[in-house]
């Protein structure tokens, strides 16, 4: 006689999930375009610093997903700013609640003493190998999701390191392009060797890109589908959602901090999700799901009860959903390389032909 | 802020140049815009700009008047046609005002369909502004036309009307406290013009509290005379476009005069900047459109040729006007003079 079994079978334990952050434009609204700028933004304490409006919302919600689904998670920062203001930003995050595990800062003071001023504004190399050395302190099985901006390089650092984990780029490779993007030569041994041992280890889902400077969106298709563009927090929370990072309670709380403490209009939100579906960011049947309980508190307009809006989602319905593509095979790096450092390339050409 | 609605169709600039100036608006100011138009093609271009998706909305309407080089028939296109779409959407408490490039025969259409006109107004008026020579202190550089081609003949009590709505959006917009009313016409007698607008000037002069300082003429309009010109629509769109054609051949006339000594030529050349600003000053893409008054919901018609810099105006135009509750003012002001 077969007994029934008591108790079904645990489920296997969610992989870690890894959430690395720039920390200025991405997470704070620094602005240092002049030197005046930059000066007063050394020179500001944790409290007088302004955070993205959301983000410490949107942080915050992905810990509490994570934790409604018994995933571990960790938070780390890294940014290019010196260590010396790390302890007015440690303030700010304390201030916001906001849970991290660490931060990482450029030490720039290293630049300085040996007189190479070029690469206190060259952050890739930099970013790569923090980013590699996270991922090789990280579990197996990790999943990532990273987070900019689009005011330097964060599109394409990012994509280089996905591409390695991913391992459909070789070390070789990243190695040549990061010399044509004039990373420091102190780094390629590092770079090399971190690059070699996560090669293929998987797992970066996401790339979310903040367009603070208003970039156009068509600029990002050369970084694939991984790699998405978004306006403001809201936004990065429905991609999340619809990707399964965040339930639409967890939206609900980034659109709730956005009205109450960001001046946003629940016509606001509206437009920032009708933006996302035109892009095709996410699907009409998703967006009706997660916006659904948004529109029950107030903090999207009601759906219109014409009979036009009724004939708009039967033809949503009836037209192919956007297929969210994964992202297959590395990026066209030469052509990225060639819009984001025109000079290196036309320099490299000229070496060849001569 | 206000929401206005912008019919991406109709540009002779194409709908690249109103998605634009749709595009700026949003960036530079906190504006909302619902655009009306190809919904794909629409955001197909804002996605190549900078743009704050915030603060615009997208309506998805097939019209398009480029796409068969403005050649859609009429009937089609009073039917439902996109100056129709916006003023819909005007009228359905969806947007404060809305803005078009489509023509104004069309925009008329489409107003007289969707807009409640304001009590005793039988005759809509286009109101038109154009540059001139400032002379009085406190005067704008800029002068107001009603009719400029909504009602090409009128009664004498619509001239009236006219001047009424046409004083009240002078207030408003150019800010002078009482604007100097003018009626065009061939001469300065009293008799002149015909029954309507001798009757006109009559009715005119007997409004207490205005400024009516009696007929003007074409030499007139570029001067400080008056703030607010009044005639009928038929004149006053010969006048407008009359205006538009010598502005925008200026540079080529003073060109043309110049070419023939070497000398002028040089000049030219040195009194460059001044001309630039002096093209500057005239140039149409300042002004916005212009509104049709005699509703109790605003429209702009913007000219066929606007580009990018002429939409973002005309909307911050809109915007303003919408703002400053300009339709209410027209409407006490259209009351004030009676049936």
């Amino acid at each position: 006689m077969r007994l029934r079994r008591k108790t079904a079978l645990a489920a296997p334990p969610l992989p870690p999930l890894l959430c690395r952050w720039d920390l200025d434009k991405t997470y704070l609204r620094s602005e240092f375009d002049t030197v005046r700028q930059l000066i007063r933004t050394a020179r500001e304490r944790g409290e007088d610093k302004v955070e993205v409006p959301g983000v410490a919302e949107l942080m915050k919600a992905l810990w509490s997903a994570a934790a409604r689904r018994g995933q571990p998670i960790s938070s780390y920062f890294i940014s290019a700013s010196p260590p010396q203001i790390g302890k007015a930003i440690r303030e700010k995050l304390a201030l916001d609640g906001v849970p991290y595990d660490g931060i990482v800062f450029k030490n720039q003071l290293r630049h300085i003493a040996r007189g190479r001023f070029r690469l206190l504004r060259e952050h890739i190399g930099f970013k790569l190998v923090e980013l590699f050395r996270g991922r090789t302190a990280a579990p197996a099985g990790t999943r990532e999701l990273l987070f900019g901006d689009d005011w330097e390089a964060d599109p394409i650092t990012y994509s280089l390191y996905a591409d390695v984990v991913a391992g459909c780029l070789a070390p070789a490779q990243l190695l040549a392009i990061v010399q044509q993007l004039g990373v420091d030569d102190a780094l390629v041994p590092e770079l090399s060797e971190l690059a070699t041992r996560s090669l293929g280890v998987d797992g970066v889902e996401r790339i979310f890109i903040n367009l603070e400077r208003r970039t156009p969106p068509a600029r990002f298709r050369l970084f694939g589908p991984r790699l998405v563009p978004t306006f403001n927090y809201f936004q990065t929370a429905i991609v999340l959602a619809a990707d399964g990072w965040l339930e639409a309670e967890d939206v609900a709380r980034v659109a709730a901090a956005l009205v109450d403490r960001s001046g946003y209009t629940a016509h606001r939100l509206d437009n920032s999700l009708a933006d996302l579906l035109r892009r095709q960011l996410v699907t009409g049947e998703v967006a009706r799901r997660l916006s659904r309980p948004l529109r029950d508190v107030g903090l999207l307009p009601p759906e219109p009860r014409s009979w036009r809006s009724w004939l708009d989602r039967v033809r949503a319905r009836l037209r192919p959903a956007p297929t969210l593509a994964p992202q297959t095979g590395p990026l066209d790096y030469q052509t990225i390389v060639a819009r984001l450092r025109p000079e290196t390339v036309a320099t490299k050409q000229k070496e060849v032909s001569a | 802020m206000p929401t206005i609605a912008v019919d991406a169709a109709g540009s002779a600039e194409g709908i690249e140049a109103i998605v634009r100036g749709v595009a700026e608006v949003s960036v530079q100011t906190g504006i909302d815009c619902l655009l009306v138009g190809d919904q794909q093609r629409l955001q197909a271009l804002l996605e190549q700009i900078p743009y704050n998706p915030e603060q615009i909305a997208i309506e998805h309407s097939p019209h398009d008047a480029n796409r068969d080089g403005g050649r859609r028939s009429a009937g089609l296109f009073q039917r439902q046609g996109s100056p129709s779409a916006v003023c819909k959407i005007v009228a359905e408490g969806r947007a404060g005002a809305a803005v078009t490039t489509a023509p104004p025969a069309a925009c008329l259409r489409a107003a007289a369909r969707h807009f409640r006109p304001l009590p005793g107004v039988e005759a809509p008026a286009l109101a038109e502004v154009f540059p001139r020579r400032a002379e009085l202190p406190g005067q704008d550089t800029l002068a107001l036309l009603v009719d400029a081609g909504a009602s090409a003949r009128c009664t004498a009590r619509d001239l009236v009307r006219f001047a009424a709505m046409g004083r009240a959006y002078a207030r408003r917009v150019s800010k002078v406290a009482s604007p100097r009313i003018g009626l065009l016409n061939m001469a300065y007698d009293e008799q002149a013009g015909g029954e309507p607008v001798a009757e006109a000037h009559r009715l005119l002069a007997a409004v207490p509290g205005w400024e009516f300082v009696g007929n003007i003429t074409g030499a007139d309009l570029v001067t400080g005379r008056a703030d607010v010109v009044v005639c009928e629509g038929l004149l006053g769109a010969v006048a407008i476009s009359l205006l538009d054609g010598v502005t925008a051949r200026l540079a080529d006339l003073a060109r043309a005069a110049a070419e023939p000594t070497l000398l002028w030529r040089m000049g030219l050349r040195f009194v460059g900047q001044g001309m630039t600003a002096l093209e500057a000053l005239i140039d149409y893409r300042r002004y916005g459109g212009a509104p049709i008054l005699g509703y109790e919901q605003l429209l702009l018609v913007c000219r066929r040729r606007s580009d990018a810099t002429a939409m973002a105006n005309a909307i911050k135009v809109a915007a303003k006007l919408v703002r400053d509750h300009v339709a209410a003012d027209v409407r006490d002001a259209v009351n004030t003079v009676g049936r």
